[in-house]
């Protein structure tokens, strides 16, 4: 077909139902308000790793659907969860991204968490310990009792990474996601992980779309490195596996990573209980990725800034038990494909980037096909057309015409 | 440093600048000829989110080689970058060898990585942080031995596959 004039360019694809969705998704602020509202309040989100928060009285602070969280550490080990908010004037109580409670902070007193404004602390429970001239100014109107941090729901597991929902209704974190992790779930917990990587960015795009991108391996066309290493028999036939609630699997295959010159095999370095140079990715809704290939795991977590500005967090892990040596061989190959100077992020991110300037806020909507169908395998966009369903129900909006209520995929043809 | 000192710091200023030019210029090969056989490089930084030392990225002159070598098989931002180094201090080690600190600044003069109809052209701060070279002095000419890129940024958006 010759290209299309605009009414050619508007109609809807020749496709079925469920096989492709509208841009407005990626681009409208009224629905991009709504998924802060209806879905990242209410999901199990994963804001660090408990090798973040070592020791006693150690936290780390995050931001979930705009609401400041910290995490800390109690003397008694367990890691929970708060609003990062004083109860009095609103004030954000820690500021720094980590550290250490076991030293007081110049407004208060060791062992406490102090917001700095009037100098109200709190312990590593959440409880207010001390109000500046409390009887002074509150008499018996208002005490410590009243004043408690607002505490969140918490939980580490799957290899230690620390889960965070602002729902109190929320279903356990089990219930969650405990079936998509099961293909790398034995890896990631035979021992304890360690953290090695961090680094951000922040693009121009709509969260989704990176999600998308780690959801579907279509894209693989656009990695020099993974043509090499990949695109054999086995690749091909790498299955995507959907899971309740909008989690996908994207099955193993082995990588020929000697293939790309420079790069050696992993094999030797697998995680416990991974074949050699094996890769297994798990995509959790609404944008939670882990990608263990072999030796090294990384970890997504979005946290959208606007309906097209989206933070991605990037960590990189390798088992706590490593010699240095191992851990720099482990290094190394995480950041030859995945660091911020490796092969293929970068690629990835001027992909998404290159969506996102073509999808502002106030663009001409446009049809996103998500219709490839090779059953279930590797370059089959089962992963999004899952994903979506998902999304609708969560928004009631039917995706493919977000302002018409969610139908299911076959009653939308 | 001995007698010739100000010879010596002449010959490591001029090496370090010079880099500058031919990795803004993306000679890659020629920046390498400024640095030993042995040459090793490191992108690092330290991060206050998990209170550690991280690399970035690391290779010696083969593999950096290698990887500009295949940098046309890549998808990549071609936005310039543009080095801006001083250096601050040149101390000698014990072995005789050199350790030199630069303070650096790279900005970025947009080409193809967003929009380029509206981009193109602005420039940006990219990253700030240090070099930290060890060279030695070899018929008056200053070498690269090491080259360390410590990094204050951590928020690097989409990245580079450039050396920096």
């Amino acid at each position: 077909m010759p290209a299309r004039n605009h009414n050619q360019w508007k109609a809807n694809p020749p496709l079925k139902g469920g096989e492709w969705i509208d841009s407005r998704i990626y681009s409208d602020p009224e629905i991009y308000e709504q998924e802060l509202e209806d879905i990242f309040k209410k999901v199990w989100v994963p804001i660090c790793h408990e090798s973040e928060l070592p020791d006693p009285y150690d936290f780390r602070t995050a931001t979930i659907a705009r609401e400041p969280v910290v995490v800390a550490r109690g003397p008694d080990n367990v890691v929970r969860a708060f609003l990062n908010v004083c109860p009095h004037r609103g004030m954000m109580i820690e500021r720094r991204p980590s550290g250490s409670f076991e030293e007081a902070a110049p407004s208060g007193n060791p062992k406490r968490m102090t917001c700095m404004f009037h100098g109200w602390q709190y312990d590593m429970k959440g409880n207010c310990v001390y109000i500046s001239r409390e009887k002074e100014g509150y008499q018996d109107r208002l005490c410590k009792e009243d004043t408690g941090l607002r505490r969140l729901r918490c939980e580490v597991n799957f290899g230690g990474f620390i889960w965070v929902s602002l729902d109190d209704k929320v279903m356990s974190l089990e219930d969650w996601c405990g079936d998509a992790f099961k293909c790398i779930r034995k890896p990631l917990e035979a021992e304890p992980l360690e953290i090695f990587h961090y680094h951000k960015a922040v693009i121009g795009t709509n969260y989704k779309l990176w999600h998308d991108t780690n959801s579907e391996f279509y894209h693989d066309f656009m990695h020099y490195h993974n043509r090499v290493t990949g695109f054999n028999d086995a690749y091909f036939a790498r299955e995507n596996t959907a899971f309740k609630h909008g989690h996908v699997n994207v099955g193993s295959f082995e990588v020929q990573y000697d293939e790309y010159e420079g790069f050696e095999s992993r094999a030797e370095l697998s995680f416990p209980g991974l074949p050699p140079n094996q890769w297994y990715m798990v995509d959790l809704f609404p944008g939670m990725n882990f990608n263990l290939r072999g030796s090294a795991l990384r970890c997504d977590i979005v946290t959208p800034l606007g309906p097209d500005k989206v933070m991605i967090e990037f960590r990189g892990f390798g088992l706590k038990s490593d010699t240095p040596e191992e851990r720099r061989t482990r290094i190394d190959h995480h950041n030859s494909i995945w660091g911020p100077f490796g092969r293929n992020l970068h690629e990835d991110l001027i992909g998404v980037a290159g969506q996102g300037s073509a999808m502002l806020p106030g663009s001409e909507n446009r049809r996103i096909l998500h219709g490839r169908h090779e059953n279930n395998l590797i370059h089959d966009e089962v992963g999004m057309r899952h994903y979506y369903d998902e999304w609708g129900k969560w928004m009631n909006r039917l995706p493919s015409d977000p302002s018409q209520p969610y139908m299911p995929a076959e009653a939308a043809e | 440093m001995g007698t010739n000192g100000v010879a010596v710091g002449e010959s490591v200023r001029d090496a370090v600048y010079r880099s500058c030019i031919l990795l803004d210029d993306e000679k890659w090969s020629d920046w390498l000829n400024l640095c030993d056989a042995d040459f090793e490089y490191e992108i690092t930084a330290w991060s206050p989110e998990i209170n550690k030392d991280m690399i970035y990225f690391s290779g010696n002159r083969d593999y950096l080689q290698s990887m500009t070598d295949m940098l046309d098989k890549h998808n990549t931002d071609h936005s310039p970058l543009r080095r801006h180094a001083t250096v601050y201090t040149i101390d000698e080690n014990d072995d005789g060898t050199l350790t030199v600190m630069s303070s650096l600044a790279i900005y970025q003069n947009l080409l193809d990585g967003i929009n380029s109809h509206i981009d193109a052209g602005e420039s940006h701060l990219f990253v700030i942080g240090r070099y930290i070279d060890k060279m030695k002095i070899e018929d008056g000419k200053a070498i690269f031995l090491e080259r360390k890129v410590a990094l204050d940024t951590r928020r690097l958006d989409k990245g580079s596959h450039w050396p920096l």
